[in-house]
């Protein structure tokens, strides 16, 4: 009788948790994220719907540094915001828009290609270098003032020249790489790949992955990819534009690491920190990134004890301290 | 009583008038007057601003003289003649305007890549699209068309076929008649459709820089200052791409009126 009753609790409490879980949530949760995130993005959208059919998931994708610039100056409104690097976040939206920063996930750079790319049966991990400078290839990168993924791809070919020891390595092959074969957004290359418009295009591991590219895959020591190679990256250096024109501020090369916070103005706080609970769930969000070719932290990292403490109560379980 | 009732007509439609006009007038007065002049100067002797500016206004021009060179034949045909597949082509005409522009980029890149036969045999003859000028003109006057084609179309429509009749009447062929009788009488259409054809085609962003991010045009360096620098920084650009937009059509109608009254 005692066990019956009990069980009748259990079930009712677990039918009011799951009643509020989904009735408590509702209206637009808007997500802002790096344009390399749209796969996965997508995936946990359908997902969260899902679970929630409440609420409308409505997500934006761009340069990250475009993105949390919507945020901080043109006051646009999101929730939550996902960015390729997470000291974008650091940089322009903490303190005053956002609260704390989570790290949760990785990525690295290689060599995307098609089938059809010329020299495509030739290229492998020692030879790519020398293919890139040759005349009849064409290869690109994205803008390094406003895609992340741009600085990072001249910051492999430097760490190119001082791996394989090739003296001028990097200035020889950016001779190779006219103005015209940089573009925007490195997600905007995988367009002109699959069209013939260009044969090899520096890409996040994952969107090659997540477009069905062919791809050399580097070495961890100029990949960008493994953070205990932080100390030989940081050697990579590459001026993008400041805050003016005319102004250039120094990149350092890090790991590809993927940062994510919710807004101090979130309009729709309760779905956003629901959402995030699932992104960061091993479960949930981030199997989905492991899929799609982001390796995921599990857990996912903030570096301090403050930003520890920053985050909402509920995420705290989801997250480790690691510097 | 009556004068009254038509007063009060007239207010009410001015009333309803008014929110479409405030709707263009009060953004763009906000984003003219907001850059400072300081602000102003120091991007209009930005070479890099200049050199976007006019590429904006080459680019256009190009489009335009292009669309002058074969939209005038074919609003010709298409207002004179009737033949099978008439209204496909009117349908093809107007379909630049339906497009997403970002489709129009892609499309036009698909065609010039080197998996496609066209773009093969354009390589091969050493037309770049991605990235040249080629490419920005090209989608511009795919962008700029329907507005040269459909404004001269209504005007060679407009002109009475009695005119024609009778010229041709007085032994001139089909060819001197269109030059000297039909043309003329067209001609503010023409400057019209030109003007409409190039102001599309400057205002142009989503196909351009699809098709080119270099060299840039004024509306993707707007976008790449607004993007690494913020609004403060694409305010001004902004500012005088609507400024000498302004200029070049005012210049454009006065022309063409100077060249009615003198003729």
């Amino acid at each position: 009788m005692k066990t019956l009753l009990s069980g009748l609790l259990m079930a009712a409490l677990a039918m009011a948790w799951v009643g509020s879980a989904s009735a408590g949530l509702s209206g637009k949760l808007i997500i802002f994220h790096a344009g390399s995130l749209s796969v996965p993005m997508e995936r946990m959208e359908r997902a969260f719907e899902a679970a929630h059919p409440g609420v409308d998931v409505l997500r934006e994708a761009g340069g990250s540094t475009k993105m949390a610039r919507l945020i901080s100056e043109v006051g646009k409104p999101a929730d939550i915001m996902a960015s390729a690097d997470y000291k974008v976040i650091d940089n322009n939206l903490i303190p005053k828009h956002a609260g704390w920063n989570i790290r949760f996930a990785t990525n690295q750079l290689v060599l995307a290609y098609t089938d059809k790319s010329r020299y495509a049966d030739e290229i492998n991990p020692e030879n790519w270098y020398e293919i890139l400078q040759r005349k009849d290839v064409v290869w690109g990168h994205s803008d390094p003032n406003l895609d992340p993924c741009g600085y990072r791809s001249l910051m492999v070919l430097q760490l190119a020249e001082r791996y394989y020891g090739v003296e001028g390595l990097y200035e020889d092959l950016l001779a190779n790489r006219p103005e015209r074969n940089v573009r925007p957004k490195s997600v905007e290359l995988v367009n002109l790949l699959k069209t013939g418009n260009m044969d090899y295009a520096w890409e996040y591991l994952s969107v090659a992955v997540q477009h069905g590219l062919d791809y050399v895959k580097l070495d961890d020591h100029i990949n960008l990819g493994n953070y205990a190679y932080d100390a030989m990256y940081e050697q990579a250096e590459v001026e993008v534009t400041g805050k003016k024109p005319g102004t250039f501020i120094t990149k350092k090369g890090k790991s590809c690491t993927y940062g994510v916070t919710m807004t101090r103005d979130a309009a729709n706080p309760e779905a956003a920190v629901r959402f995030l609970e699932y992104m960061l769930d091993t479960e949930g969000g981030l199997k989905i990134l492991d899929e799609l070719g982001q390796p995921p932290f599990v857990p996912a990292r903030v570096p301090s004890q403050e930003a520890y403490d920053a985050l909402p109560g509920s995420l705290q379980p989801l997250v480790e301290i690691r510097e | 009583m009556k004068p009254h009732r038509d007063r009060l007509f007239f207010s009410l439609l001015f009333l309803a008038s008014l929110p479409l006009v405030l709707l263009v007038v009060f953004p763009l007065a906000q984003m003219l007057t907001q850059p400072g002049w300081a602000e102003l100067w120091a991007s209009i002797r930005d070479p890099q601003v200049v050199r976007a500016l006019a590429r904006s206004l080459g680019t256009a021009l190009a489009a335009a003289l292009l669309c002058i060179l074969f939209g005038t034949p074919l609003a010709y045909l298409l207002a004179r003649k009737s033949f099978p597949g008439k209204r496909a082509v009117e349908g093809i005409v107007d379909l630049p305007i339906m497009i997403p522009h970002p489709v129009i980029g892609i499309a036009v890149l698909s065609v010039a890549g080197r998996h496609h036969p066209v773009g093969r045999a354009l390589q091969e003859i050493g037309v770049q699209v991605m990235g040249t000028y080629t490419g920005i003109v090209t989608v511009l006057t795919f962008v700029g068309l329907p507005f040269f084609v459909n404004t001269v179309k209504a005007g060679f429509e407009a002109v009475p076929t009695r005119l024609e009749k009778a010229s041709r009447s007085l032994g001139a062929g089909m060819g001197a008649t269109f030059m000297r009788v039909t043309l003329p009488l067209t001609w503010p259409q023409i400057v019209l459709g030109t003007i409409m054809c190039t102001a599309r085609a400057i205002s142009e962003f989503g196909a351009v820089v699809i098709v080119a991010y270099h060299p840039m045009t004024a509306p993707v360096l707007i976008y790449e200052r607004f993007t690494a620098y913020g609004l403060r920084y694409s305010q001004p650009i902004c500012f005088w791409l609507i400024a000498v937009s302004f200029l070049l059509f005012v210049g454009m109608r006065l022309v063409s009126r100077f060249q009615r009254v003198g003729a």
